[in-house]
C-alpha cells in the first residue's frame, strides 16, 4: 500500500513512479455530503502547489480543490462525469479526482502523514 | 438605519500595504453589514469575489445585502441553454451572469433581496443565517408562516418557496448567499426560467423548479428597504454589533482596488456561457420550405461553450451535400452564439452561388440552426 499525504485542506496525494494521485479525504467526503458535480482541470495544467485545480459541487454549494503539490496534471478521473457520486463511495480508490507530475519531490515532506492528518482533524473537530 | 457614511472613516485602507486582506476593514468592530448602490449584477458578483479574495474572516463576518437589475443568474455548473429561455432573456434585456456558487438558476429584479453571509470557512453555517432571516421577517410580521428545509430553502405559508440559497467554500473564506422573493416579476420570472431547447445532453447540476411566491403578496404594506433593515437589525443582534448599513459602491477603486477587472471578467462570454460542462445537442426540427414539410436531424457536440463537432442531416438533394458540409465544418470550433452563427451564415451566403432557391435554401437552415442558441 502507498503512503498516501494529507493537505490541512483536506486534500491526499499517493506518489507512484513520479506520479502522484490526487483526491479528497474521507473526512471531507462527509463534510461535503452528495457529490453532484466533479470540474476539473484540463490535462496539461501546470499547477503550483495550493493552486486552485477545480471544485467539487455539492448541495448548492461549491468547494474549491487545491493542488496538494507543484506539477503538471497528467490524468483526470472521467469516471467522475457521469458518476460524480464515486467521490462520497470510493474517495481512496474509484473517487480519485487527478494524477500529476511531481516536479518537487521535497514538497511531500511539507505534507501530513495519515497519523498526523488524523491529529489534525481531531484538533479542529474540538 | 441606513447611513451613507463616508467609508473612509469607517474602514481603514491597508491596499498600499502588502498585508493580504487587509484592504478593507472595520476597525471597531468584528462585524460589518453593507449594502450595495449598484444594481448591476457583474459589479455585485465582483464585490463578493473580491471580499472572497481579499478579506481575513478569522474573527470577523460580513452581511452583504444587494439587489440587481433583470437578471437570470446560473450556478458555477450549470448550463445555460438547459436553464433558461436565452432568446426571450435578449429580446427583454435580462442579463444572463454565471456566479462562483453551486446551486440552481434563480431570477433576480428589484424586487428581490439578495443576502451574502461571509465568515470564515470554520464559521460557515447555512442553517443559522437562514434561521436569523426568517427571525428578522417574524419580528416584522408574527403571523407569517416561514420556515427552513432541508434544501436550505425558505418556504412561506409550507409550500411556496421565496428564498433559494447557494455557496462556496474557498481556502479560509467561505460565503453563503441567499435570495429573498418580496416583490418580483412572477410572470417574467417563470417565462424565462424554462428552457425552449430540446435534446440537450448534460452532467452539468440541474436546478430543481419549485412553486414561488413574493412576501409581500402577504403583506404588500412591506419595502424592500423595510425587510433589509429588519434583516440588519437581527444580524446586528446576534453578532452584538451597531445597527449600521453602510452603502458601498462597487466601482469605486480606491474601497475595492482590483474591483474592475473582476466585474469584467465576471461579463466575460467565456465565463457566461464558456464555463458550461460538456454538453451536446441531438433534436430534429420541421422546416417549412415552399409548402412541403422537411425534417432535419441535428446533432452538436459543445465544449467551453464552442462547437466541437456538428452533425446536419437534411432530406436527400434538397441542397447540394457541399453546402451542407460547408456549414458544419464553419459551425466547429465557432461559440454556440446566435449573432457569430449570424455573421458566419452571412459570410458565407456572400461566397454562396448565385442561385435564388440554394440562397434561400441555406439561410432558412441557417435561421434553423440558430434557433437552438
Amino acid at each position: 500500500i502507498l503512503a498516501r499525504k494529507f493537505t490541512d485542506k483536506h486534500e491526499w496525494i499517493s506518489v507512484e513512479n513520479g506520479i502522484g494521485t490526487v483526491g479528497i479525504s474521507n473526512f471531507a467526503q462527509e463534510a461535503l455530503g452528495d457529490v453532484v458535480y466533479c470540474s476539473l482541470p484540463e490535462i496539461g495544467t501546470k499547477l503550483n502547489k495550493q493552486d486552485e485545480f477545480g471544485a467539487l459541487e455539492s448541495v448548492k454549494a461549491a468547494s474549491e480543490l487545491y493542488s496538494p503539490l507543484t506539477g503538471e496534471v497528467t490524468e483526470i478521473n472521467t469516471a467522475l462525469a457521469d458518476n460524480p457520486g464515486l467521490v462520497n463511495k470510493s474517495c481512496y480508490e474509484d473517487g480519485w479526482l487527478i494524477k500529476m507530475t511531481v516536479d518537487n519531490p521535497s514538497e511531500l515532506n511539507e505534507l501530513m502523514n495519515e497519523d498526523a492528518y488524523e491529529k489534525y482533524i481531531k484538533s479542529i473537530e474540538d | 438605519m441606513v447611513i451613507l457614511l463616508s467609508l473612509k472613516n469607517c474602514f481603514q485602507l491597508h491596499y498600499g500595504l502588502k498585508i493580504p486582506a487587509a484592504g478593507f476593514r472595520c476597525s471597531a468592530n468584528s462585524g460589518l453589514i453593507i449594502q450595495s448602490v449598484s444594481s448591476d449584477i457583474y459589479q455585485n458578483l465582483a464585490v463578493e469575489d473580491w471580499v472572497h479574495d481579499n478579506m481575513t474572516l478569522e474573527d470577523r463576518h460580513v452581511l452583504f445585502m444587494w439587489r440587481n437589475s433583470p437578471t437570470v443568474v446560473i450556478g458555477r455548473h450549470q448550463n445555460p441553454w438547459q436553464e433558461c429561455n436565452l432568446k426571450i432573456m435578449r429580446e427583454k434585456n435580462i442579463k444572463l451572469a454565471r456566479r462562483r456558487s453551486g446551486g440552481g438558476t434563480v431570477y433576480h429584479d428589484l424586487g428581490n433581496i439578495n443576502l451574502t453571509f461571509f465568515t470564515s470557512k470554520k464559521k460557515y453555517e447555512r442553517m443559522e443565517n437562514l434561521k436569523l432571516v426568517v427571525r428578522a421577517l417574524k419580528a416584522l410580521r408574527p403571523q407569517f408562516d416561514v420556515r427552513a428545509t432541508e434544501r436550505y430553502d425558505l418556504l412561506l405559508n409550507g409550500n411556496f418557496k421565496i428564498s433559494g440559497t447557494a455557496a462556496k467554500l474557498g481556502r479560509t473564506v467561505a460565503y453563503h448567499h441567499c435570495t429573498l422573493l418580496c416583490n418580483a416579476d412572477r410572470f417574467l420570472l417563470s417565462s424565462v426560467l424554462k428552457s425552449p431547447y430540446k435534446g440537450i445532453k448534460s452532467n452539468a447540476t440541474p436546478s430543481m423548479p419549485a412553486l414561488v411566491k413574493n412576501l409581500f403578496e402577504e403583506d404588500p404594506s412591506l419595502t424592500c428597504e423595510i425587510v433589509m433593515d429588519a434583516i440588519a437589525a437581527e444580524y446586528a443582534r446576534c453578532h452584538k454589533i451597531d445597527h449600521c448599513i453602510t452603502l458601498i459602491n462597487p466601482g469605486d477603486e480606491t474601497v475595492f482596488p482590483g474591483i474592475n477587472m473582476k466585474t469584467k471578467e465576471l461579463q466575460t462570454w467565456d465565463w457566461i456561457y464558456g464555463k458550461t460542462p460538456k454538453f451536446s445537442i441531438r433534436t430534429c426540427f420541421n422546416m417549412v420550405y415552399k409548402q412541403s414539410l422537411l425534417e432535419v436531424k441535428v446533432d452538436i457536440q459543445v465544449k467551453h461553450g464552442r462547437i466541437e463537432a456538428c452533425n446536419i442531416d437534411l432530406p436527400e438533394q434538397w441542397l447540394p451535400p457541399a453546402m451542407c458540409s460547408e456549414l458544419e465544418k464553419n459551425l466547429t470550433g465557432s461559440k454556440l452564439c446566435p449573432s457569430e452563427t449570424a455573421a458566419l451564415a452571412s459570410t458565407l451566403l456572400r461566397v454562396c452561388p448565385q442561385n435564388y432557391e440554394l440562397h434561400s435554401k441555406w439561410s432558412l437552415l441557417c435561421e434553423t440552426v440558430m434557433t437552438l442558441m
